[in-house]
């Protein structure tokens, strides 16, 4: 027990060193290029295989997460780590970056003037579809998109071209509609 | 081996989450530049992870590589079906909507954006409903070529 409040102590103390920081001071770059974070997953990808035979996918370790708190007998409890992992390791980055910057998110609907319960419902929706539709077609972004395209599956590069495709309409219907894409937004160089 | 194991999957996760989160893949606008043509960072990121991994993955495969936990490795290649079609559409379309996926989700919230837990509910309920009509159709559960469940050999690998 002492170990898990050791570990607590030690975020807490690094994420009120953040606060305390100069702007200009982070360790990681706002945005690492995607010449070098595209490589780096890569290499991800390439070492779990080269571990554990097994893909560098999201949705799975959902999958596996509810399989746990279910506690179905064919339930894979490493993918329950590795979900956790993500978390830890998106708090890392974000620590050494920007600092962990407690906020609503999703700036770019609020600027489009909608309201947080209204923003609340179209995320959660969204989520809602991505996840049904991760499962009907058996991975997501990076399990298809990445591990199952490197793999050379016909399944996953159809997949992958289908949902791009899907979303890139999907987001100028949005953006016409809206006025989504009127506010000049950060983000994405 | 499962203790080793469940620590391998840590480490991949945290470096998995530590470069979306250090490459703002979970942030809305990333995406939505992307998605509207107006930056090139999405696409050059999965190009190129894409780009380095399937050679590689192809001369392991090709070498017979022993893999460390899971036998020798091996890559999965299934034919096209209309649940990919139709599961791409849906996925594509709360993808947009969300402005988020399953991973960067996690990432975002770990940045501290409340509502990245809203996100990350919202898949859960999705990949629920989907096992639940399946299971209540008395259907088996297909996985994709990114994903496993489990390891070769060790079929409920964790558990009791």
């Amino acid at each position: 027990m002492t170990r898990y409040r050791r570990g607590l102590t030690a975020i807490t103390l690094a994420l009120s060193v953040r606060r305390n920081k100069d702007p200009g001071m982070e360790l990681l770059p706002d945005q690492l290029p995607w010449w070098i974070a595209g490589p780096l997953l890569g290499l991800l990808v390439v070492g779990l295989f080269v571990v554990a035979n097994q893909p560098l996918g999201a949705s799975g370790a959902y999958v596996q997460t509810i399989k746990t708190v279910r506690h179905d007998s064919d339930r894979v409890t490493w993918r329950v780590w590795y979900f956790g992992g993500i978390f830890v390791g998106g708090l890392i980055a974000s620590i050494l970056g920007p600092g962990v910057d407690i906020r609503q998110g999703y700036d770019a609907m609020s600027a489009a003037g909608w309201s947080a319960p209204a923003i609340g419902i179209v995320v959660l929706l969204g989520a809602i579809v991505m996840g049904y539709g991760a499962r009907v077609a058996g991975g997501c972004t990076s399990g298809h998109g990445i591990c199952g395209t490197a793999q050379r599956s016909p399944a996953s590069w159809v997949t992958t071209a289908t949902f791009m495709g899907t979303a890139v309409i999907v987001t100028f219907i949005l953006t016409s509609l809206t006025g989504l894409g009127d506010v000049v937004m950060g983000g994405g160089q | 081996m499962n203790r080793g194991m469940n620590i391998v999957g840590g480490l991949f996760g945290a470096g998995f989450g530590f470069v979306l989160a250090a490459g703002k893949l979970h942030d809305y606008d990333t995406i939505h530049a992307t998605l509207r043509f107006e930056s090139f960072y999405v696409f050059g990121l999965m190009g190129l992870a894409i780009g380095v991994s399937l050679p590689l993955l192809w001369i392991l495969e090709r070498r017979g590589t022993e893999t460390v936990y899971g036998g020798t490795l091996s890559l999965s290649r299934s034919r096209v079906e209309r649940h990919h079609i139709v599961g791409g559409v849906l996925f594509g379309a709360g993808w947009s909507i969300a402005g988020t996926c399953p991973a960067p989700a996690l990432a975002m919230l770990a940045s501290g954006a409340t509502y990245g837990a809203i996100a990350v509910v919202g898949l859960f309920i999705g990949l629920w409903l989907r096992d639940r009509q399946l299971m209540t159709a008395n259907r088996a559960i297909g996985e994709g070529d990114g994903e496993r469940s489990t390891l070769p050999g060790t079929k409920t690998l964790g558990a009791r």
